[in-house]
C-alpha cells in the first residue's frame, strides 16, 4: 500500500473514532429531517395554490437541507484527510479539487437557502418582480470570495454583512408594514444569525469550538420550532 | 377589500358546488362578481390546474362542473390561507 493511502486510511480511521464526528452526523441528520419535512409537508398546499410566497418558502428549506449536506461531507472531509480546514488544503493533496468543490456548493446553497426565505416574505413587497436571479448571482460571487480568499477576516466580514443587509431589509418592509406583523421574523432573525455561526464553524473551525454544542442544539431548536408551526398548520 | 388571487379561485369554485355541481359559464360570471376579462383569466387557470372540467348537459348545452381536484382546493383552503398568514408568505 503507498504511502499516501495509508496516511488517508489513518486519517479516516482517527475520524470515525472520533466523538465530535458522530455528532456532527447526528445534528445534520436533525437539521435536514426537519427540512425536508418542512418541504414535503407544504407541497400539497403548494401544488394546490401554486403561490410564490409558498414556493420560496419550501425552497429555501429545500436549500438548507442540500447545504447541510454538503456541511456534513465537508466535516467528513476534514478528517478523512486529516486537516485543520477546507481552505488550508495543499495543492498537492487529493482533496483540493472535492474539498473547493463542495466547499463552493455549502456557500452556495446556504447563501441561497436564506436568500429564499427573505424573498418569501419579501416578494409582494417588491412589486411581484423576479428578483431571485440577483440573490442567485450574489451566492455565487459569496461563493468564489469564499474559494478565492481563505481568510477568516474575508469569511467574517461577508457573513456580517449578509446578517446586516438581512435586517435592513427586514426593518424597511416591517416599518413600511401597517398591520399583522409577524413574530415570525424574530424566528427567521435568529435563523439566519445560526446559519452564520454554523457557516463559520466550517470556514473558521477554531473560531467557534468552545460554543458548538450550544450553537448546534440551538440551531435544532429553531429548526423543530419551524417545523412545529409548519405541521400545526398544515395538519399532517 | 380587494379579493386576492386565492380567494377569487375559491369564491368560483363554491359558486359552482353551490349550485349542484354544474352551472352554464353566464351565470358564473355573473354570480362571481368580476369582469369578463378578468375572470377569463382565472377560468384559464383553474382549467388548467382541473380544478374544473367541462360537461354536457341533457340538452347538450355547455356546463362546468368541479372536479376531485377543485374541491380538494375548497377543502384545503382555510388550511392555505392560515398557513400563508402564520409565515406572512
Amino acid at each position: 500500500m503507498p504511502q499516501m493511502t495509508g496516511r488517508i486510511v489513518d486519517g479516516a480511521m482517527s475520524g470515525f473514532g472520533n466523538p465530535g464526528l458522530g455528532l456532527e452526523i447526528i445534528y445534520s441528520f436533525v437539521i435536514i429531517i426537519c427540512s425536508l419535512m418542512i418541504y414535503f409537508g407544504t407541497k400539497e398546499l403548494y401544488q394546490l395554490s401554486s403561490h410564490k410566497g409558498i414556493n420560496y418558502f419550501r425552497r429555501a428549506f429545500l436549500f438548507f437541507a442540500i447545504a447541510y449536506f454538503f456541511r456534513n461531507f465537508i466535516k467528513f472531509i476534514l478528517f478523512y484527510f486529516n486537516i485543520a480546514r477546507i481552505i488550508e488544503i495543499s495543492p498537492k493533496t487529493a482533496g483540493i479539487l472535492l474539498g473547493h468543490t463542495t466547499l463552493f456548493i455549502f456557500v452556495y446553497f446556504s447563501s441561497m437557502a436564506i436568500f429564499y426565505l427573505l424573498y418569501s416574505v419579501m416578494w409582494k413587497r417588491w412589486n411581484n418582480s423576479n428578483k431571485v436571479y440577483l440573490f442567485h448571482i450574489l451566492a455565487v460571487i459569496i461563493s468564489f470570495i469564499s474559494i478565492l480568499f481563505p481568510s477568516p477576516f474575508i469569511h467574517l466580514t461577508i457573513n456580517l454583512g449578509l446578517l446586516v443587509l438581512v435586517i435592513i431589509i427586514v426593518y424597511i418592509s416591517r416599518k413600511n408594514q401597517k398591520k399583522n406583523k409577524s413574530k415570525l421574523y424574530f424566528i427567521y432573525l435568529l435563523l439566519m444569525i445560526f446559519w452564520i455561526l454554523n457557516v463559520l464553524d466550517i470556514l473558521v473551525p477554531e473560531f467557534l469550538r468552545t460554543y458548538q454544542i450550544i450553537i448546534y442544539l440551538a440551531s435544532i431548536g429553531i429548526f423543530l420550532l419551524i417545523l412545529y408551526k409548519v405541521l400545526k398548520k398544515v395538519g399532517n | 377589500m380587494k379579493r386576492g388571487r386565492l380567494e377569487i379561485i375559491k369564491d368560483i369554485l363554491k359558486i359552482i358546488q353551490d349550485n349542484h355541481n354544474s352551472i352554464k359559464i353566464t351565470p358564473l360570471i355573473r354570480k362571481s362578481n368580476i369582469s369578463s376579462n378578468r375572470f377569463k383569466e382565472y377560468y384559464l387557470e383553474i382549467i388548467s390546474k382541473q380544478f374544473i372540467k367541462e360537461i354536457r348537459g341533457k340538452s347538450g348545452e355547455k356546463l362546468i362542473s368541479i372536479t376531485e381536484k377543485g374541491t380538494k382546493f375548497l377543502e384545503k383552503y382555510s388550511t392555505i390561507i392560515g398557513f400563508l398568514e402564520e409565515f406572512d408568505l
